[in-house]
């Protein structure tokens, strides 16, 4: 009971957040420039942080009847100046083909001209403001996605929310957009959040929507954690500049990735969300009081501290120590085919199996058919029976064939939980943890099984494996 | 009320005409405020703000129980059909409402007819002004619903009845009754206990069990 009041008292609560975070240290101007969107981006922009462009703004229903739709591009996004919590945003990403006046939204359905000036009126209304004062709509640059994200993420573009107090950002997370999210990178709509290792800018653990956990993306087999992020040391400048340039001492700072551009700050948030804690699987209170009080004068100082304070230490001493690295029980692995092209999998560490082994479409992948191909015409009935212990079978095989199929090292006999198998073995070279690795592997039909690949003892010499990882 | 002895205050305040029900629930207010202080603060419950959870108690203070629920749901349960039908309409914000409102209140004058024809009396007979209260409840669902999404806003149409029902009993205590009816300085005291509340930073009942996976981290 008393453990979990101690550790109670590392979690940042709404009581907290408010009285002695947000309240002192956030002050009226800080309030305005963070609540006015084109503002905030006016301010940053003066600073040398690069922001998304604006394309035109709508003050009152006169303007709005004088805009021309035309000039809008095939890909924007619809924001209320003053809106909160990623209320009232609409995002096209391309325009109806054989229609000039209706665009794609990211859930897919359409959006019509008609439609737009609705919102905009809303908007203009104050329907998405704070105290619902009017408010001025405006149409900003949509950022175009970078391959890294791709594959994790439902439509819209993945942001990473820095939380910066003193000059030291303190936690982030990485948002991914989700169906359930309508592409939107919010939380509260549904988006996963995923906690960042900050001395490295790699993932880690992940929140779904408001609470539930995941490991993998929705429907898919795609490991959230692992994931490093490009740029990282230069988001984190982009966020320490924000908060000492606008003056919002507890800052969440979004940062976005353009494919184009790099780093581009989205947003600064007066009253960044708890659920950070969540992703990270730990207490934001204890962090923020072991920055305070700290001078520091730099941004580069200030995001050094929070790279050294807040980043995965022990198991980067473990890796000194033993000269090995620290994998988990699965990893992802770069499997370097023979035209050198590099094919990312899953691979399974199994220390119960004591070589390496790849699905038989997978080894096709990497340039071995004409081994497969051959490997499967032979006869093995003719060499006898190998449930009787293999009887020297394999080592029979190989003299027979080593000459005439192509790339073939060895043949293996592998006893395994559903039976006897004789198999081709190649050398495969893959990249694990930026290790190379250059592995005698065996090949066989593992599409029924949930990782195309093993790796089995022989190829772990370099690696310690912490099965909670 | 009246079983129960006066401070001579109260006696003062009901020789100058002031009704003694209308002291009795003006003293009550700073207290049934300060519950819902406390249960956002330390518990953790939102419902919608402040005022409508007190505003809804003093409702069902007057109008009693079982009708105040009655009604309560039925404005929910009405407002939530109404907001998918004007959803489609393409009209702005505050004509909605208005749509809302009315069909809100033909709803409610349809569950008193209903009530009447019953022979339940009590129903047909509660006084007017509560039951606007208790309407007027609706614009702070559709909006909630507009911006947050209907699950929300029935889950904040959920607290603010529980707040309500909390304080209801509360207030309706007789210990408190007497307290306020004889000690009513009493209520000063809600004013350094809202203070502690105000400074209070430690976490909500509702966010030990939003982190529990943090605290069982080691």
């Amino acid at each position: 009971m008393f453990e979990l009041f101690k550790k109670s008292r590392e979690i940042l609560g709404m009581n907290a957040r408010n009285l002695t975070y947000i309240r002192p240290h956030n002050k009226k101007r800080a309030r305005r420039i963070a609540d006015e969107k084109i503002l905030s981006k006016k301010i940053l922009k003066k600073a040398n942080i690069p922001v998304p462009g604006l394309i035109a703004k709508i003050k009152s229903e006169r303007e709005l009847e004088e805009f021309d739709w035309q000039a809008l591009p095939n890909s924007f996004a619809l924001k209320p100046n003053r809106g909160f919590g990623g209320e009232g945003i609409i995002v096209v990403f391309a325009k109806k083909k054989s229609r000039d006046d209706a665009w794609i939204k990211a859930d897919g359905s359409l959006v019509t001209i008609e439609d737009l000036k609705n919102h905009i009126r809303n908007i203009i209304d104050g329907s998405f403001s704070l105290a619902n004062t009017p408010d001025t709509a405006f149409f900003e640059e949509r950022l175009k996605l970078i391959k890294t994200f791709k594959p994790y993420c439902f439509r819209g573009i993945p942001d990473i929310r820095v939380i910066v107090f003193n000059k030291v950002p303190v936690m982030a997370m990485l948002r991914l957009p989700t169906k359930e999210s309508g592409g939107k990178a919010n939380l509260q709509q549904g988006a996963i959040g995923v906690g960042i290792d900050m001395a490295t800018g790699t993932t880690t653990t992940a929140v779904y929507g408001k609470s539930r956990r995941t490991e993998y993306i929705p429907n898919t087999r795609l490991l959230v954690s692992g994931i490093k992020i490009p740029y990282w040391q230069e988001i984190l400048r982009l966020a320490v500049k924000s908060h000492i340039m606008t003056g919002i001492g507890f800052l969440g700072a979004d940062v976005a990735i353009d494919r184009d551009r790099g780093p581009v700050f989205l947003e600064l948030n007066l009253r960044p969300g708890l659920s950070i804690q969540l992703a990270n699987l730990t207490g934001l209170k204890s962090r923020l009081e072991r920055v305070r009080g700290l001078k520091i004068k730099t941004i580069e100082r200030g995001v050094r501290v929070g790279m050294d304070l807040f980043g995965g230490e022990i198991e980067e001493e473990l890796e000194e120590i033993s000269g090995k690295r620290v994998i988990g029980s699965v990893e992802k692995v770069k499997l370097i085919a023979k035209d050198n092209q590099e094919i990312e999998v899953e691979a399974k560490i199994d220390t119960g199996a004591f070589s390496t082994s790849i699905d038989t479409e997978l080894a096709r992948k990497l340039g071995f058919e004409r081994t497969i191909d051959a490997f499967e015409k032979i006869d093995t009935q003719q060499f006898g029976n190998i449930t009787e212990k293999g009887l020297g079978i394999d080592k029979k095989i190989k003299d027979r064939y080593q000459k005439t199929i192509p790339n073939i090292e060895d043949v293996s006999i592998t006893w395994s939980s559903s039976g006897v198998t004789i198999r081709p073995v190649i050398k495969a070279t893959f990249i694990m943890d930026k290790r190379r690795i250059v592995a005698k592997t065996n090949i066989i039909d593992r599409q029924n099984l949930k990782y195309p690949m093993i790796i089995g003892k022989r190829d772990l010499k370099k690696f310690l494996i912490d099965v909670t990882k | 009320m009246q079983q129960y002895p006066f401070h001579e205050w109260i006696h003062f305040f009901a020789n100058q005409g002031v009704p003694e029900e209308t002291i009795i629930l003006l003293l009550m207010m700073p207290l049934i405020a300060t519950i819902v202080a406390f249960f956002r603060q330390v518990i953790g419950i939102k419902a919608f703000g402040i005022y409508t959870p007190s505003i809804i108690t003093v409702a069902f203070l007057a109008v009693g129980i079982k009708y105040g629920i009655a009604i309560y749901i039925t404005v929910i349960a009405v407002g939530m059909i109404t907001r998918t039908i004007t959803k489609n309409l393409r009209i702005l914000y505050l004509p909605r409402v208005a749509i809302t409102i009315t069909i809100v209140s033909l709803a409610t004058l349809g569950t008193l007819v209903i009530g009447g024809s019953l022979q339940r009396t009590g129903l047909a007979t509660v006084s007017i002004f509560p039951l606007l209260i208790i309407i007027t409840l609706v614009e702070k669902f559709v909006a909630t619903q507009i911006e947050k999404g209907t699950k929300t806003a029935l889950l904040l149409a959920g607290e603010t009845l529980l707040i309500a029902l909390t304080s209801f009993f509360i207030v309706r205590w007789p210990f408190i009754i007497q307290m306020i009816a004889l000690y009513p300085w009493s209520i000063l005291l809600t004013i350094p206990i809202n203070i502690l509340l105000g400074k209070w930073t430690g976490l909500r009942v509702s966010e030990l069990l939003r982190f529990r996976e943090i605290l069982k981290e080691r």
